[in-house]
């Protein structure tokens, strides 16, 4: 990271290996479609670029800077309304199908990981992890999460923080 | 815990998911400086949102991402580069300085007293927004310093930003900014020079799609404690409506 900082575009590309393919699944799994999906990765990367001074290790991992970038712009581009076939957080099903059939190791890992976390979030009451991935993967704010359920804000509020809360926990005792 | 804690008790968890409105965001995280409460609840449920990306299966990417990612870094190094070496060979500038320029340029900033500059917005704006253009060329026969800027990294996490003062610092500096947020059209970035506790307004200016962007601080800067660049109305204001989001010590 010390080279990428002071503007090696090798130690780039490295990260960008590194990195990429993690960011662009996330976007995928926000907006639904390939191209949306390229193009929120692409803006993200050279952020990254450009903004390289800024990340701090004492902050988090390189990837956790990356994907919360990564996220960031995708619900600006949820936002405006630029996908129009959102998927809504739905669970997961498109990207299994269309991942690559040939896994490299790291992909395994990843693949191995995301197995490990979806099951954690399978423990949450249901009702806390629909607005947990209906923010998180929808990019839907809490007030429109209150009306597309019928539920006040003030609850779907709570069902965050406890969803939260209790996927903290989960992940702790997987650890341990 | 701040006075404000019961109306923000249970915003940290949609903080971090992403889930408050702009407004709400940017209440919240006025909020947030004064609230060791709400700090502490975001240290301890950051863990959880971190690890939802975490729960997608890999997709990925074409090829092309790649290639045209790599090819606007290598650009990008290239001209910095570029611009590195031409740094050293330039000669230094005339009796014409970038505050004697920008006087021509901007003749209402000049013969101002310490007190708070309002310059005709529509003006201003135009001089931030040509700066992008005019303003390497203003520097570029001058060997002057560059300070990195400090940004705000709850509000602008992505910015980062330096100032490049002109040898004699009476003749001022350009502000240059990457990876700012885009503002809705009824908002500016206002840059400001800080002396003695007073904001003396220096010109507005607007970022590009891609953040960056760069704006003339064209006062003396002898005595001056800081730059700074603060969110206002379209128009600017006369004085700062909130904390600086970026700025830099001098």
């Amino acid at each position: 990271m010390t080279l990428v900082q002071a503007g090696d575009p090798r130690a780039f590309e490295v990260l960008f290996d590194r990195h990429s393919g993690a960011a662009f699944s996330l976007a995928y799994r926000m907006v639904g479609n390939r191209v949306t999906a390229e193009d929120i990765s692409q803006e993200a990367f050279l952020s990254i670029w450009r903004s390289r001074l800024r990340y701090r290790s004492d902050r988090g991992s390189v990837r956790t800077w990356v994907l919360g970038i990564v996220h960031h712009r995708a619900i600006d581009a949820l936002r405006r309304n630029l996908v129009h076939d959102r998927r809504r957080a739905t669970a997961e099903g498109l990207e299994e199908r269309l991942e690559a059939p040939e896994l490299t190791d790291v992909e395994v890992a990843r693949r191995d990981e995301a197995s490990q976390v979806r099951s954690a979030i399978g423990t949450l009451p249901s009702e806390q992890s629909r607005v947990v991935e209906l923010a998180y993967f929808g990019g839907f704010t809490h007030s429109q999460i209150a009306e597309m359920l019928g539920a006040p804000i003030g609850t779907v509020k709570g069902r965050m923080r406890l969803g939260l809360e209790k996927l903290r926990r989960e992940l702790v005792e997987q650890v341990a | 815990m701040a006075r404000d804690h019961e109306r923000h008790a249970d915003d940290p968890a949609a903080y971090l998911l992403g889930a408050l409105s702009e407004l709400e965001r940017q209440a919240f995280e006025r909020h947030l400086m004064g609230c060791s409460t709400c700090g502490e609840e975001l240290d301890h449920l950051r863990p959880a949102t971190e690890a939802l990306p975490r729960s997608v299966s890999p997709v990925r990417p074409s090829e092309a991402l790649k290639s045209s990612v790599m090819e606007a870094v290598e650009r990008e190094a290239a001209e910095r580069e570029a611009a590195e070496r031409e740094q050293p060979s330039r000669r230094r500038a005339g009796a014409t300085g970038i505050r004697t320029r920008l006087r021509a340029l901007v003749p209402s900033l000049t013969g101002r007293g310490p007190v708070v500059a309002w310059v005709s917005a529509s003006f201003l704006l135009a001089v931030g927004l040509a700066f992008g253009a005019v303003g390497a060329s203003l520097l570029s026969d001058d060997d002057g310093r560059t300070l990195a800027a400090r940004v705000d990294s709850v509000r602008v996490p992505e910015a980062s930003g330096s100032l490049t003062i002109a040898s004699d610092q009476s003749r001022g500096a350009i502000l240059r900014v990457h990876g700012m947020p885009s503002l809705p059209s009824r908002e500016v970035y206002q840059v400001w020079i800080q002396r003695d506790g007073e904001m003396v307004s220096q010109s507005i200016f607007s970022v590009g799609e891609d953040g960056g962007g760069a704006a003339a601080v064209p006062d003396d800067l002898e005595g001056a404690d800081s730059v700074a660049i603060t969110r206002e109305p379209s128009g600017g204001a006369r004085a700062p409506s909130g904390k600086p989001v970026v700025s830099v010590g001098l």
